[in-house]
């Protein structure tokens, strides 16, 4: 088992006189990671750089073990990519494309051709994969994108917006697939999104990047720990004492559109907030736990980023 | 949230680079041979190839004693049989001349069926090349496996290449074999090889600025229209206007297809041949002497070749340059 699959070292891209990415240093271990950032941070450049579809302007980086300069071709041998945008090959059926893609990773025509048939059922490719890629839905395209970046048995897998386009079945099958690529196959994933409900539900490990930086790096778990503890209520009943209780002890207590109360509590668990309930003799309630932490984590770690002197590249 | 993954593994060892650039060559062969409109081409430019068998297995008859001209000239009767007679006596005297005279002729005749066939295929394939690829980000993919730019590039000049196989070389190779394959003596294969080797270093030439000017064009584009614009405008117009007489030197230098008309001319020696033939046979009719010396003479009033080539080398290098720069993932 590798210790890291990507090492960065002063990794930036100019594009003229623009600053796409800036001095990146990071060493991402195996797993399921998450590329979160907004629009135009960065994110698609240091892949494209990892995978030399841009050349980096300062820096090195080494992808599964093999320098991207230096070893030009031997460090995408084991990477998949599904890139964001549509990228096939007209008038190819789906099989036919995927097992190309099979090809031109060095595998036998036979071998890519029985192994696109596993990933097409995989991915949930019925009898539509013998029909032209042209005719495809956008759904269709992006299980058959993903499809050709796993065709190759690849050891680690970038995915850019993976489940753009997808209905809402389709998008959870294919988070599952995702999902499990790490835990059942040991197939590492930089899943690059911005939908942060996904990447909380798939990843163990997030990296965000504004501004050409890495801002924040490290383990979900760790992540959502260092976040201020958020609890939101659903009380069954007498909402206004709720609010008078809680305002009464000294928390901080903000009434949601949706009738629930959002409360930040000094203790990591919800027993204090269980404690006045029991005291006060208040209905029952739905009690969450640090619900879209990762969403106040990234806004946090964005405002953290506009003042210079919270900012950091770790 | 998992799903089971039912997958075998496949932790071979891949295949190396060769292998990839020869998988983008064989499928962009195969799906251009899945078109009717190819598929015509690739018919015509073999029954071409066939044709040239034929006439070179009625040619090599001319020196088998008994063969298939001499039974066929007896039944038409004793005018005919003379005329073969001297003709057949006339190529076992002067093989160095008839037999290297008439396969340059057939060659020089081939080059401009094949290379036209070639032009109107590679109207085909041209929007097949680069410009598909742009359009369709599939750039992206190649450039994201175990593929350089210049192993994507090898790929498509291999399909290239292999088209013009296909439509010019193929069939000249063949053609000649078939012939030879009939021949009753040695000199047919002898006294035909300058001629084969002349019109395989024309194909080779033409190929080389083909496969830069094809691969140039089909960057600048993105839709199959422009694409096609481009290489309309490049091969007919420039062409049609280099052939205009008072055309300038530098313009006329500046058509590819004009550029290897010249150089044709300069690799054949045509003029040399039918010059050489009307001196030394001894044809007794003296207005066939004069007919092959006038278009002789006519032949050796050519632009100079070095011009031809130098403009053959700047198109090269600038459609070289053209191609590589253009070739990033966008």
């Amino acid at each position: 088992m590798r210790d890291s699959i990507i090492e960065a070292k002063g990794l930036g891209k100019m594009f003229g006189s623009q600053r796409a990415l800036a001095d990146v240093n990071i060493v991402v271990p195996p797993g399921t990671i998450g590329l979160l950032g907004p629009n135009g941070a960065g994110k698609t450049t240091f892949i494209k750089c990892l995978l030399n579809l841009e050349t980096p302007t300062t820096g090195t980086a080494t992808v599964l073990g093999c320098e991207i300069r230096a070893q030009n071709r031997a460090s995408r041998e084991r990477v998949g990519y599904s890139p964001e945008q549509d990228c096939h090959i007209p008038g190819m059926a789906g099989c036919e494309y995927v097992t190309y893609c099979g090809q031109l990773s060095g595998m036998s025509f036979q071998r890519a051709r029985q192994r696109s048939h596993e990933i097409l059922d995989l991915v949930g490719m019925g009898q539509e994969r013998y029909r032209s890629v042209d005719t495809y839905s956008t759904g269709m395209k992006q299980r058959v994108k993903l499809a050709q970046a796993l065709v190759h048995d690849p050891e680690l897998v970038i995915l850019d917006e993976p489940t753009n386009g997808l209905d809402a079945s389709g998008r959870e099958s294919i988070l599952q697939l995702i999902g499990s690529l790490w835990k059942q196959l040991g197939v590492s994933v930089i899943i690059s999104s911005h939908l942060l409900h996904d990447i909380e539900r798939i990843c163990d490990r997030v990296i965000i990047i504004a501004d050409g930086r890495v801002i924040e790096h490290d383990s979900m778990e760790a992540l959502k720990n260092r976040h201020r503890r958020i609890v939101e209520l659903a009380p069954s009943g007498e909402a206004e004492r709720f609010t008078n209780v809680l305002k009464g002890a000294g928390l901080p207590v903000e009434r949601l559109s949706n009738g629930r109360l959002r409360v930040e509590t000094p203790s990591e668990s919800a027993e204090p907030i269980l404690n006045l309930m029991r005291l006060h003799g208040l209905p029952p309630a739905e009690i969450v736990a640090n619900p879209n932490a990762l969403h106040e984590l990234f806004l946090k770690s964005l405002n953290a980023r506009k003042n210079p002197k919270n900012g950091n590249n770790p | 949230m998992e799903t089971t993954l039912d997958l075998r593994r496949w932790q071979e060892k891949p295949a190396g680079v060769t292998y990839r650039r020869w998988v983008i060559v064989s499928t962009g062969l195969r799906q251009l041979m899945r078109m009717r409109f190819f598929q015509i081409l690739i018919f015509l430019a073999w029954t071409v190839g066939l044709l040239m068998a034929a006439a070179g297995f009625v040619f090599t008859q001319s020196l088998a004693s008994g063969g298939w001209l001499e039974s066929f000239a007896t039944s038409l009767g004793p005018r005919p049989q003379a005329v073969v007679s001297a003709f057949c006596s006339m190529v076992l005297l002067y093989p160095d001349i008839c037999i290297h005279g008439l396969f340059s002729v057939v060659f020089w005749w081939h080059s401009f069926v094949g290379l036209g066939l070639s032009l109107v295929g590679l109207s085909v394939v041209i929007p097949r090349l680069i410009a598909r690829d742009r359009a369709s980000n599939a750039l992206t993919i190649y450039l994201s496996r175990p593929l350089t730019s210049f192993d994507y590039l090898l790929g498509k000049l291999g399909i290239i290449v292999g088209v013009l196989l296909a439509l010019w070389t193929g069939p000249l190779v063949f053609g000649w074999l078939l012939s030879m394959a009939f021949a009753p003596n040695g000199d047919f294969f002898v006294y035909s090889l300058t001629a084969l080797f002349r019109a395989g270093l024309f194909n080779l030439i033409a190929m080389v600025v083909l496969a830069a000017v094809a691969l140039c064009v089909s960057s600048l584009g993105k839709t199959t229209r422009s694409v096609m614009m481009i290489w309309i405008g490049i091969w007919v117009i420039g062409g049609t206007i280099a052939s205009i007489p008072t055309t300038p030197n530098v313009l006329r230098a500046a058509s590819f297809s004009h550029d290897l008309y010249e150089i044709r001319r300069g690799i054949f020696k045509l003029d040399e041949i039918l010059i050489k033939a009307a001196d030394a046979l001894p044809l007794t009719d003296r207005s066939i002497t004069n007919n092959m010396r006038r278009i002789g003479q006519r032949e050796s009033h050519r632009d100079s070749a070095a011009s031809a080539y130098l403009g053959l080398a700047v198109i090269v290098v600038a459609s070289s340059l053209v191609f590589s720069r253009k070739l990033r993932p966008e």
